[in-house]
């Protein structure tokens, strides 16, 4: 590979690399959800961005360049997906932003006497199904979102749930985990044990 | 060698995005980090791929990228339902009970 590429190779993997670590950073430095999404894009576009870029430039014009040419496209698309279905589940469930204050400290402050337009699309429900539910059962808790108050009037119910659906992710992520386990161990996926594990010794 | 300075830099990020995940105040915080978590998963497998000369292990990060993928709809569909088993027509929900 021509020295050029090299060096370019290493700027754009060195760069990504810091700014993956300021967004990891930001995410633990920043004072509410809101501002540690923002952190976080910085790592989920520019730092993917950048490390993938330095890959790409080591592999030059080939078939690994195109796979992480998706890689990245899926990750960039479905990252500002869930950043916004993240900040407009937050913002139903009544989180606060924190903002400086009048007195110049940072207060949470609710989002809905900054903006007062946004109250009747907060008053809303999510789900329209549950309207049309709650109102044949009378149900006035169901019928009426009330922000910081789930639906069933259980405020830990939403919270819960979620963080359920996050256990389930990270189970997903185990078993990824344990298949590339396997992976290293016996070279590939789906041979059988003895056969994989002299193929592994072999290459190397 | 490159290769080895982003793989630190990504493994520093997961370690943090995991004290976040643990320490997180609400849910919204835990969901967040868990989603940085897995990004960077994928990112430390095409790394690690590239470390060992082996980019083979991209097929896996695409994987994952998929699989973050359905994640992320999973979340907005419960989210936007509230359930995860509700069909979007309440009628044709109450006959699938």
């Amino acid at each position: 590979m021509e020295p050029v590429f090299t060096m370019a190779s290493w700027a754009a993997l060195c760069l990504g690399g810091f700014f993956y670590v300021i967004g990891a950073v930001g995410l633990n430095r920043m004072p509410d959800l809101f501002t540690r999404m923002h952190a976080v894009s910085v790592s989920d576009t520019l730092g993917v961005g950048l490390l993938t870029l330095g890959m790409a430039i080591h592999s030059g014009a080939s078939l690994i360049t195109v796979k992480l040419l998706i890689v990245v496209l899926v990750l960039w698309t479905t990252g500002a997906v869930a950043s916004h279905a993240l900040a407009r589940a937050a913002l139903h469930d009544g989180e606060k932003p924190v903002l400086v204050g009048a007195d110049g400290r940072l207060t949470p402050t609710d989002c809905v006497t900054l903006f007062p337009e946004l109250g009747p699309r907060l008053a809303q429900p999510l789900s329209s199904e549950a309207v049309e539910t709650g109102a044949d059962q009378g149900d006035p808790a169901a019928a009426t979102w009330i922000p910081g108050r789930s639906r069933s009037g259980d405020t830990n119910a939403t919270a819960s749930a979620a963080a359920e659906m996050g256990m389930a992710a990270m189970r997903i992520n185990m078993l990824g985990a344990l298949g590339l386990m396997k992976m290293f161990r016996i070279g590939t996926m789906s041979s059988a044990r003895s056969r994989g594990r002299t193929r592994d010794r072999g290459s190397r | 060698m490159m290769f080895a300075v982003a793989i630190l830099a990504v493994l520093a990020a997961l370690a943090l995005a995991v004290v976040r995940a643990l320490a997180g105040p609400t849910a919204f915080d835990r969901l967040l980090a868990v989603n940085s978590i897995g990004t960077s998963a994928i990112m430390l497998l095409a790394l690690f791929g590239f470390l060992t000369d082996r980019p083979e292990f991209l097929d896996i990060g695409i994987t994952y990228v998929l699989l973050n993928m359905i994640g992320t709809l999973a979340v907005l569909k419960f989210f936007r339902y509230g359930a995860l088993g509700h069909a979007q027509d309440p009628e044709r929900d109450e006959a699938l009970r």
